[in-house]
């Protein structure tokens, strides 16, 4: 029964490394840039869940489910200014000036975080409720299966609108040659900022859903980005199936192997494993673009 | 926002200190105190309780004794730190709140003995207090007044004997692991699991089960804060009935507000002090300023800090009229603060007190359910 109830929590962390990986991935697929601030922008998606809640009338049910929405309008905002802030003054300069640029965003998120917040952990609402069921002695919280659910759905959504739609194509165009697509008509800056928004719209989402469960700090994104790098590494580098394989591969690790053997074993298991993959498949376990991009 | 006012009124409130002083009054004493803490990065959280608490103190100066200070943040890097204190001691320094962020104070310790500048601080890393450097004071207890405390409230008040300890892997928790074994092994108490815990560990779920396979009587933590309520919650949440006796992140008020009152019960935690659950009407008069003042609930970082400051300001009072002065009265004195008389061991170690608060699942405000005074014998 234990083990069931591993396997519940560990899909749940992996579904949230997953939202934090595919925003890495969007923005890495179409501006072959590393942002990362992808981190800090969980971090800022989870505070605003914190900021917000108080706000929301108090007859109001199930407030997380309900901020959901408005918290991804928000940070796709906030992730059109840091596309305008961060990426399109330096896109025709060596790639480093980006990578650095989205560090010191990631800083000043950090920071003015700490100012308006204030440094200690804090509780985003539950998407649906904090407590937990209980199904023939397996005891899962709902926040659990409310993780998986909406990252499956955003998930989900992304393939949909990647795979099936003009905007989707047209993204999908940019992120594999810009100069191509531009003179096709595609609008590249349009598309950009688009993929932006949509990264940091999943980061909100991954920050609202991990703030309820596991808290959030304004310097709680420096590990996240860490996961999100280490998912895209072994997924392959561009590859969204690779980033939430990658993602559980990691909450795996994080939770089945360190139920048996200790915390800081899994994690050198998992770094040895991160090795294993690369010598073996440098391009990770689903990369192919990534090989151009990298 | 309220944070950002909160910040506001703090630095608002440091700048009244230098701007209602005319230069050259006439004083009874008069002392220049920077407090030099991290406000951000990792240790934030701490850094901001230990300047909030020496401003408060900084504020409530004795009659006659005029202050001038103003709060530098340290980050979380030496070189930050030992910038901080370059500029301080630019001026005329009667004592400094010195960050709590051990490697800190390391890397400041040099500075402030080539300066003649006492460092008053809350830092519980143990070794500075062993560099033979007279210029530090602490005004916290370290982990081994803390620890004994923890352990002996598990061993002779619980009656428990089979502890499982779960820690953190970062200094910190190496430390607090370290002193609890020695206090455990004293009391002929063995634990029967152990483990260290990553502080980016996000499920606590697997090391709750494992500790519980190993069918241990009490749980004793020593982790971070987050994590410190991550693991009640899931211990709560799974209906874990073995009593938890937490570390000093526990009795933190921010702590608390992440679990429901009922996920509380039965919890119990080792602390310097805990203010918010009172004891006497200087300690309420304390908590209720700083709630004024802050908008924030204070802890026993604010309190400790707080007490320091006072004790400076005191020898200030008493006609300590420089840096060397102040720190012969710290190094000789005895100073009842609000959590506990504080009295040098010779070595700067101030603070030898220690309590247990629990919760009883009703409030997320501890009562103190026991407190351990001259733990390491040396107070007179």
């Amino acid at each position: 029964m234990i083990t069931l109830q591993l396997l519940v929590n560990g899909l749940a962390l992996g579904a949230a490394y997953a939202l934090v990986a595919l925003g890495f991935v969007l923005v890495l697929n179409a501006t072959a840039a590393v942002n990362f601030a992808q981190g800090d922008l969980v971090m800022a998606g989870g505070l605003l869940a914190v900021a917000l809640a108080p706000h929301l009338p108090a007859y109001l049910p199930l407030p997380g489910l309900l901020l959901l929405p408005v918290v991804l309008v928000l940070m796709a905002g906030l992730g059109l200014l840091l596309a305008a802030a961060a990426y399109l003054p330096l896109r025709r300069r060596p790639p480093v000036a980006v990578f650095i640029s989205t560090i010191a965003a990631g800083i000043i998120l950090q920071n003015g975080a700490s100012v308006l917040f204030g440094p200690e952990p804090r509780a985003a609402p539950p998407l649906l409720s904090g407590g937990t069921l209980d199904i023939g002695g397996l005891v899962v919280a709902e926040q659990s299966l409310a993780i998986i659910a909406v990252a499956a759905l955003l998930i989900a959504g992304q393939q949909w609108l990647f795979g099936r739609t003009q905007l989707g194509r047209r993204l999908r165009a940019t992120a594999q040659d810009p100069e191509m697509a531009r003179a096709c008509g595609v609008p590249v800056t349009a598309m950009i900022l688009v993929t932006f928004a949509l990264g940091t719209a999943f980061a909100g989402a991954a920050g609202l859903l991990l703030a309820n469960r596991y808290f959030v700090t304004p310097t709680a994104g420096g590990d996240l980005i860490l996961k999100a790098y280490i998912a895209v590494t072994i997924g392959g580098w561009g590859s969204v199936p690779g980033a939430v394989a990658g993602a559980l591969l990691i909450a795996l690790f994080e939770v089945g192997v360190s139920s048996v053997l200790s915390y800081p074993v899994a994690l050198g298991l998992l770094y040895a494993t991160l090795l294993v993959i690369l010598v073996a498949r440098p391009q990770g376990l689903f990369g192919e673009a990534a090989r151009r991009r990298a | 926002m309220r944070r950002f006012l909160s910040i506001l009124s703090a630095t608002a409130i440091s700048a009244v200190f230098a701007a209602s002083l005319p230069p050259g009054a006439a004083r009874a004493g008069e002392a220049s105190i920077p407090v030099l803490v991290p406000l951000t990065g990792f240790l934030s959280l701490e850094g901001t309780s230990q300047r909030n608490g020496a401003v408060l103190a900084l504020k409530d100066a004795p009659a006659g004794v005029a202050v001038r200070s103003e709060v530098i943040d340290t980050g979380t890097s030496p070189e930050a730190a030992v910038t901080a204190l370059e500029r301080a001691a630019g001026g005329k320094v009667t004592a400094v709140a010195a960050s709590m962020l051990g490697t800190q104070m390391l890397a400041m310790l040099p500075l402030a003995q080539d300066y003649g500048i006492p460092l008053v601080t809350v830092s519980g890393t143990a070794s500075i207090t062993e560099q033979g450097n007279p210029w530090v004071f602490r005004f916290f207890p370290g982990d081994a007044v803390t620890k004994e405390a923890h352990a002996r409230y598990v061993a002779e008040e619980l009656g428990k004997k089979r502890p499982a300890v779960i820690y953190q892997t970062t200094a910190y928790g190496q430390s607090g692991k370290a002193h609890l074994e020695q206090a455990f092994k004293k009391l002929g108490v063995e634990p029967v699991f152990e483990e260290g815990v990553d502080p980016a560990a996000k499920d606590l779920l697997p090391v709750l089960t494992k500790a519980l396979a190993a069918k241990p009587d009490v749980l004793v933590l020593h982790l971070h804060s987050g994590p410190t309520a991550l693991f009640i919650r899931q211990a709560a949440a799974n209906g874990v009935a073995v009593p938890i006796v937490a570390g000093s992140a526990m009795h933190q008020p921010s702590t608390a507000a992440l679990l429901e009152p009922a996920e509380l019960k039965g919890v119990c935690a080792e602390t310097a002090a805990s203010p918010i659950s009172g004891g006497s009407p200087e300690v309420e008069a304390f908590t209720a300023a700083y709630r004024a003042a802050f908008n924030a609930e204070p802890d026993a970082f604010a309190l400790g800090q707080y007490d320091g400051i006072r004790m400076v300001l005191a020898a200030v009072q008493d006609g300590a009229g420089n840096a060397e002065a102040v720190r012969k009265a710290l190094s000789a004195g005895t100073h009842q603060g609000l959590a506990m008389t504080y009295r040098s061991d010779g070595k700067g170690n101030m603070a030898h007190s220690a309590v247990i608060v629990c919760y009883d699942g009703a409030s997320r405000v501890p009562a103190i359910a026991k407190r351990y005074d001259n733990v390491t014998g040396v107070v007179r």
